[in-house]
């Protein structure tokens, strides 16, 4: 083997050389990676499809879901608006009831308090009267201020009855 | 170092040439040529049994962060150089074809960062060993779906252009789809040595040879790729 | 001067002055056969921007096939890398 200097772009038996030596590579090569290579490529483009397809199917659930949902929703504001209205008329009920039930309160009371006040004038009328009475007497015993005897006092009491039937047929008199 | 980069400089455009005598037979290969393609594929090998054992695993509900990485090369692979194909089925069928040939190109054109090994892609052997190759490939999937009636028209259908189309198709294209890829790789390399056997106090060797590597390799392994399949693809389409 | 330049001139040989055209025409192939695909590269990158912009959802097709289109386009810069290498490092 002796080595001496070429040009560079001498052709020689490298040529040959080197194309069985890649052969050789290829060979190899297409079997300790190519193969598993497209195995492993088949293998993720299943798992891409079946994932592809399982998002699909969940896709539409999903959709399906939604429609639900919606559906739900409007029969749950439908009853909500009907809740509400419920509840705005019992209200509405329950302050006319009160506002009748206090205006009723108020009418007893206004006529007890009546029936009330004119027992209580009544029994003041009756004081009074009673009171007129007893100052009448006691009045009348001052300005006599002594002791009536019985003819005096039979002789009073016809000069007062006289005077009486005179006043009376005075005032019968000047009425007419 | 300097040395080094100076013998470099001064055999820039030159490469050893070993001659293996067998059995009589007298042939001429470049020594550091094979054994950096065998240290590429041996990387890519060594690339490939790590992945292997991330797609053995099971695959969870929830991939974790190897096999997320996974799903984004495989996705990348399958929309940027396999899409190109007119038929998926037909570029599923070709996926380990294309796949080898891009972590190859890649780790061949990346070799160059590390230090003191070379791109086995800036040897023309190479590149237009694979050109070839795929000449070839796009000639034989052409015969497999057109049939040889499909071969004789595509050379001789109108027969005055036929010597054009040959010119064309099958010198000019793997010419280009070879030395594209060493040109670029060449290229970068001469660059590179220049720079640093001329600017070597001002210039961090790994950050250039990063800074020139990651991207240009990466790109050029993806045009090579791309460009396989567009001719194969040629080679199948029904018009 | 002009006396430096004519011993300067003496010293030159035929071998000298092939190595000068070798050097020239590599220059000037590569400087002249990258202006057009130069061109050609912004013109398609351009328009596959243009594209993308107009409907970015078609950005991973667009860009495999600008790939292509650059790398088609790139041709001829290749032809002319090829013609220069040969010239400075092969020719003799």
């Amino acid at each position: 083997m002796g080595a001496e200097w070429g040009k560079i772009i001498d052709f020689n038996w490298t040529l040959v050389i080197n194309l069985l030596q890649f052969a050789v590579l290829l060979v190899l090569l297409r079997w300790l990676l190519w193969k598993p290579a497209i195995k492993y490529i088949d293998k993720r483009r299943e798992l891409i499809a079946s994932r592809m397809a399982a998002a699909k199917t969940s896709e539409e659930k999903a959709g399906e879901l939604v429609v639900e949902r919606e559906a739900e929703l409007v029969t749950a504001k439908k009853e909500s608006v009907a809740i509400l209205e419920e509840a705005r008329e019992r209200a509405e009920k329950s302050f006319e009831d009160a506002k009748q039930r206090a205006k009723e309160e108020a009418d007893r009371i206004l006529a007890d308090a009546r029936v009330q006040m004119e027992h209580e004038r009544d029994r003041v009328l009756a004081d009074l009267k009673a009171q007129y009475a007893e100052m009448v007497v006691l009045g009348t015993e001052r300005v006599l201020s002594r002791e009536v005897r019985v003819e005096d006092h039979r002789r009073l009491l016809d000069q007062l009855l006289a005077e009486i039937d005179e006043a009376a047929l005075d005032g019968v008199k000047e009425k007419r | 170092m300097r040395e080094q980069l100076g013998r470099l400089l001064e055999r820039l455009g030159q490469k050893e040439v070993a001659t293996w005598h067998i059995g009589g037979f007298a042939i001429q290969v470049d020594p550091k040529t094979i054994v950096m393609s065998g240290i590429a594929s041996i990387l890519v090998l060594i690339l490939a049994l790590f992945l292997r054992r991330a797609l053995r695993q099971p695959i969870e509900e929830k991939p974790n962060r190897t096999q997320g990485a996974l799903d984004i090369a495989m996705d990348l692979l399958d929309s940027q150089l396999l899409g190109n194909f007119s038929s998926p089925g037909f570029g599923a069928r070709m996926l380990p074809f294309i796949g080898t040939l891009f972590l190859y190109i890649l780790a061949s054109n990346w070799l160059s960062l590390l230090p003191g090994l070379e791109a086995p892609t800036a040897d023309p052997n190479v590149t237009l060993g694979l050109a070839l190759m795929v000449l070839v490939m796009s000639h034989y999937y052409l015969v497999r779906t057109k049939g040889l009636r499909g071969l004789g028209k595509e050379y001789f259908s109108p027969w005055w252009l036929s010597p054009i189309k040959i010119l064309s198709e099958v010198v000019a294209r793997p010419l280009s789809h070879g030395f594209r890829l060493f040109g670029n790789v060449f290229a970068e390399m001469v660059l590179v040595t220049i720079f640093l056997a001329k600017l070597e106090p001002f210039v961090v060797p790994i950050g250039l040879r990063a800074i020139f590597g990651i991207g240009f390799g990466l790109i050029q392994a993806f045009v090579f790729t791309i460009l396989t399949v567009a001719y194969i693809n040629l080679a199948i389409e029904k018009h | 001067m002009v006396q430096e330049a004519q011993v300067a001139a003496a010293g030159v040989s035929g071998a000298d002055l092939v190595q000068v055209a070798k050097f020239l025409a590599a220059g000037l192939c590569m400087g002249i056969g990258s202006l057009g695909p130069g061109i050609g590269i912004g013109n398609v990158v351009a328009h596959a921007l243009d594209s993308t912009a107009r409907q970015p959802e078609m950005r991973a097709p667009l860009f495999s096939t600008m790939i292509i289109g650059c790398a088609f386009v790139e041709t001829t810069a290749i032809y002319a890398l090829l013609v220069s290498i040969i010239l400075l490092f092969v020719a003799k």
